[in-house]
């Protein structure tokens, strides 16, 4: 081994508390790349897998002769076209009265387009027509599998099927009804696959929906184009399918995590490795000197000492990849077998591995550049100079001497803060990426839960909402039952709006005038009321469709397509629905043979007694909770708070890595005062107390940069997730930002401690003696 | 190398000048220093704290550049050399010796002297343990500085000067750092070098080190004060001050 190379090894060695420190962070921003991006590539990848298998429809289309719009979809290069029947009916699966959903599927022959996985049971058979699949997450939730019965409310009343098996299904890898209903009680949706013939004939009607499968060589545009001219009314993508679009907002969290998570971390590795090698250049400057006086050129020197910083990153990124590789197989496994995706790739992909232990290196290098060049610049008469004293005191310090009146620990303390600029910006910047990291963790479940309470305390009033045949009597039992606050017909239907070329699918409602089953909140954060005339959308649809209020659209619906105006533009947490008065939207959907009431209940009324009752009601052939989805959500709250944990102890280690390193450092460059003090008898106490308020008083002067930025981080990572399903705006708890700054200055303070046993260590002899030398 | 070369392996500088700074804070540290040193001898060059006799040596050694003059050093015109180039002929021609003994503290004696070949590319490693039995150090080759005396560590210093076998040897207060008779010791080291042919300059506040030179050349205020020429030097054993 070279000498160089031997020196390397062990001046690294003499630091390795600090460079063990700076490998920590590196790792850990390594681990956390190779974790998320990885976990994302696995994610695409197993949703591919799926997609790819069961043929995963590119484009759907609604609206038109389904036959005809298939065949232009053909004849504009689409691979696989056809058309289906999808229908909406109430579904009594077990006790449980809801609005599920229908789909065909062919019965002697398997679908080229949007076909299921049959994991329990067997497939459609002809020969069976009351024979049906249950998808997967259904099965789970109402604990059904093959053999089973359950009843589908058709055109002719209840009609008993049999399941024949159960299946997963590409569209309903994530079970939601629309982009309107991601979020919602999985008791309240079910998803029934059976024979394409046989659901026409339930439901007296043909198919309406299109399918096309593009394929190599198909253009999107022209085949969506092709579709159109046929006479689909909307032709949505399947980034834009309800499962697609939810799974993708989580995608994008894995995207985003890979990136910014790990940036931070290396970024105050950089630093740090900037801090400790700076404090080494300083200390071997007469070396360096001696080694310049000796010929050695200046890009030797260069190499040498950024060498040492890509050796700390090399180190730091190959354990930060050996824990990324099976953390991200993990987060893959447990992600996909929470949500039941059926095709789990787990793979660590060897590129990835190589690119974080390459960003580690480089940011171990780059750390180390400015130092090196310092080092390289070395005038070789420094080997002359002892270590060069401390620069003449600046304004500053001037400035801080003339405070008398302050105890001169204090001003010691004061004027070190000016003294190594490098050290305090290193002590700041740590306490402010430290808050970025915990704050954007922190603003995102603090905004998720306040857009839960939004939703459920501003907007969605109603405590349930129930579907009864029409002319049953149900509606008059149910108004007149105990617990029952309030009452209301409600009309709700799938609607696509239309204007200026584009389209966009979602739900309209119709509420009473003066609902107590709405809120409507308006962009500013107004109150808006249900318009006599038009319509009410989520403002999403404001960019998506570039409207405006006043404008006309088209809402096109299975009854036929109809004139209105924008009456306004609500500002809802999740989904973007539409909206209009009970006249307006009844005018605009089709009769169904049901009709739909909201519910209010009274305060001690009993939720499980409620559903139980109104569900045993004659005529009753749906019924949701409302508020089910908040239980569910305090469910998930757990993992939710493991997560903010998880990030609050990174956001610590972060923190205390880069101020452990900044304090090593202060304690070593200011040895000789130090032991001076020492040998003076002051003790240690006073004198790492004296560290210490220089190091918590920079940290103080992090704490208020963080937080803007902590916050501004929150907002820009929230804005991240923003689109049509949901409208996320951080809104913080009064105890969050001080709790925040608060662990972090206790990270700070933790931190003194390896530093006041370093003082305590300090050979006072050795260095009086070396400083008399 | 730009510079004109000649073959005298010795020194030669003519109307040398160093000015730091400039307008009212300009310091003269040298103001036309005019000296010939031949290959193979012993100067100490004297003078009191300021006097300019540091400023001189590093000129001479290529550490430092001059602000007018012309200097040629074994052979080599560096008066006009940018200082980046002054590395290589560092490397070539001249080898240090400092006060502080700029050590390596992690690398033991031969891996101290190992690493200045390495780092200059000049010099062969296999003759370092016989450079180091030269120096008196050929059974602590392999102790770290920390476990070395002041004048074993100084002698690490000469072996480490000697790695690149340069022309001329500076030793900048050899003794500085000393006690008596380990300063003999080191001072007897120079002179031994001295007999077996290397030009050494040694750079001294130290009267009594200048009684082992050929010459003395005594600097007061950046100007030659004198050159006493030594007929009789004495042996480094019977130097004491």
């Amino acid at each position: 081994m070279q000498a160089r190379t031997k020196k390397t090894f062990r001046d690294l060695w003499r630091q390795r508390t600090q460079v063990i420190a700076v490998g920590i962070t590196i790792a850990l921003g390594v681990m956390l790349y190779i974790t998320a991006a990885g976990a994302f590539q696995n994610l695409t990848a197993s949703y591919d897998a799926t997609y790819d298998r069961l043929g995963f429809a590119d484009l759907i289309a609604t609206g038109g002769d389904p036959e005809q719009v298939a065949q232009a979809a053909l004849d504009a290069g689409a691979a696989e076209a056809i058309a289906r029947t999808q229908v909406d009916p109430p579904m009594l699966l077990e006790d449980t009265k809801l609005l599920g959903r229908v789909v065909g599927l062919p019965s002697d022959g398997r679908a080229p387009v949007d076909d299921v996985d049959v994991v329990e049971g067997d497939y459609l058979d002809p020969s069976a027509p009351d024979s049906i699949l249950l998808e997967s997450h259904a099965a789970g939730t109402f604990d059904l599998g093959p053999g089973d019965s359950l009843e589908i409310y058709t055109a002719t009343g209840w009609h008993a099927v049999t399941v024949a098996g159960v299946a997963d299904s590409a569209e309903y890898l994530w079970p939601a009804r629309s982009r309107q209903d991601v979020l919602s009680d999985p008791h309240s949706f079910a998803v029934v696959f059976a024979d394409e013939a046989t659901v026409q004939e339930w439901f007296a009607t043909g198919p309406t929906q299109t399918l096309a499968l593009l394929g190599e060589g198909a253009d999107e545009e022209t085949v969506t184009a092709a579709m159109k001219d046929a006479g689909a009314s909307a032709v949505t993508t399947q980034d834009q399918q309800p499962s697609q679009a939810t799974l993708n907002e989580d995608l994008q969290g894995f995207d985003q995590m890979s990136v910014a998570f790990p940036a931070l971390f290396l970024i105050a590795a950089g630093v740090a490795a900037w801090v400790l090698l700076t404090r080494r250049i300083i200390q071997e400057r007469p070396v360096i000197g001696t080694m310049m006086a000796a010929g050695a050129r200046r890009g030797r020197i260069l190499r040498h000492y950024l060498a040492q910083g890509a050796l700390i990153g090399l180190v730091g990124s190959v354990v930060g990849a050996i824990l990324g590789a099976p953390l991200n197989s993990l987060a893959t496994s447990a992600y996909t077998g929470v949500l039941g995706v059926p095709d789990t790739v787990v793979r660590n992909y060897p590129w990835m591995i190589a690119v974080g232990i390459a960003f580690g290196v480089l940011v171990g290098a780059l750390g180390a550049l400015g130092p090196a060049v310092v080092a390289s610049r070395t005038a070789p008469a420094q080997a002359m100079r002892p270590i060069a004293d401390a620069s003449p005191p600046g304004a500053w310090s001037r400035l801080v001497a003339r405070m008398t009146g302050v105890p001169v620990g204090l001003r010691m303390a004061l004027r070190d803060l000016a003294r190594s600029t490098r050290r305090t910006f290193a002590t700041m910047l740590g306490t402010v990426l430290a808050l970025v990291l915990v704050l954007a963790s922190v603003g995102m479940m603090s905004s998720i839960l306040e857009a839960i309470r939004i939703q459920f305390d501003e907007v969605e009033l109603a405590d349930a909402t129930v579907t009864v045949q029409d002319a049953s009597g149900a509606a008059g039992a149910i108004e007149a039952m105990e617990g029952v606050a309030a009452f209301e017909d409600v009309v709700a239907g799938e609607a696509t709006i239309l204007a200026n070329e584009e389209s966009y699918e979602t739900a309209l409602t119709g509420y009473e005038p003066g609902t107590a089953m709405h809120g409507f909140r308006g962009v500013d954060g107004e109150t808006l009321s249900v318009p006599a005339d038009g319509i009410l959308v989520g403002h999403a649809l404001q960019d998506l469709l570039s409207v405006d209020v006043g404008d006309a659209v088209t809402v096109s619906t299975a009854a036929g397509d109809s004139q209105t105006t924008i009456a306004g533009f609500v500002d809802e947490p999740m989904g973007t629905s539409a909206y209009a008065s009970l006249d307006t939207a009844s005018a605009m959907l089709p009769p169904t043979g049901v009709t739909s009431h909201s519910l209010l209940f009274t305060e001690d009324a009993d939720r499980d007694a409620m559903r139980q009752a109104i569900t045993d009601v004659d005529g009753v052939v749906a019924y949701q909770d409302s508020r089910a989805i908040l239980s569910i959500v305090q469910q998930y709250l757990g993992l939710f708070y493991v997560f903010i944990g998880a990030m609050i102890l990174l956001g610590a280690v972060l923190a205390l890595a880069v101020m452990y390193v900044t304090m090593a450092v202060n304690v070593v460059e200011r040895t000789g005062e130090l032991a001076t003090l020492r040998a003076a008898g002051v003790p240690l106490r006073r004198v790492a107390g004296a560290i210490a308020t220089e190091n918590m008083l920079a940290t103080l002067l992090g704490v208020p940069i963080g937080l803007l930025l902590g916050v501004w981080a929150a907002q820009a990572f929230m804005d991240t997730f923003n689109d049509d399903l949901f409208s996320l705006t951080v809104r913080w708890s009064w105890w969050a930002l001080p709790a925040a700054a608060l662990g972090v200055l206790l990270a700070a303070l933790a931190s003194q401690w390896p530093a006041s046993r370093q003082i305590a260590r300090v050979d006072i002899a050795r260095v009086v003696r070396e400083r008399a030398s | 190398m730009t510079a004109e070369t000649t073959t005298d392996r010795g020194v030669r500088v003519a109307g040398l000048t160093k000015v730091f700074g400039e307008g009212d804070s300009a310091v003269h540290a040298l103001k036309g220093i005019d000296l010939e040193i031949s290959s193979g001898e012993m100067i100490v060059v004297l003078g009191p704290s300021g006097s300019g006799k540091t400023t001189l040596c590093n000129i001479i050694g290529g550490i430092e550049t001059s602000t007018d003059g012309k200097v040629e050093v074994a052979g080599v015109d560096i008066s006009d050399v940018a200082p980046a180039r002054l590395s290589d002929f560092r490397r070539d021609h001249v080898g240090f010796i400092f006060q502080f003994f700029n050590l390596i503290p992690t690398l033991t004696a031969r891996e101290n002297v190992e690493v200045i070949i390495e780092m200059t590319g000049r010099g062969d490693k296999t003759q370092v343990p016989k450079v180091l039995e030269a120096v008196g150090l050929g059974d602590r080759m392999d102790s770290f500085p920390s476990q070395l005396s002041g004048g074993q560590q100084q002698r690490v210093a000469v072996a480490r000067a000697l790695a690149t076998d340069p022309d001329i040897l500076f030793a900048d207060e050899p003794t500085g750092a000393l006690d008596l008779p380990t300063g003999q010791q080191i001072l007897g080291l120079l002179q031994d070098l001295h007999r077996q042919g290397r030009t050494i300059i040694a750079v001294t506040h130290n009267a009594s080190v200048a009684q082992i030179a050929d010459r003395v050349i005594t600097l007061v205020d950046g100007r030659i004060d004198s050159i006493q020429v030594n007929d009789s030097p004495a042996d480094a054993a019977d130097v004491t001050w």
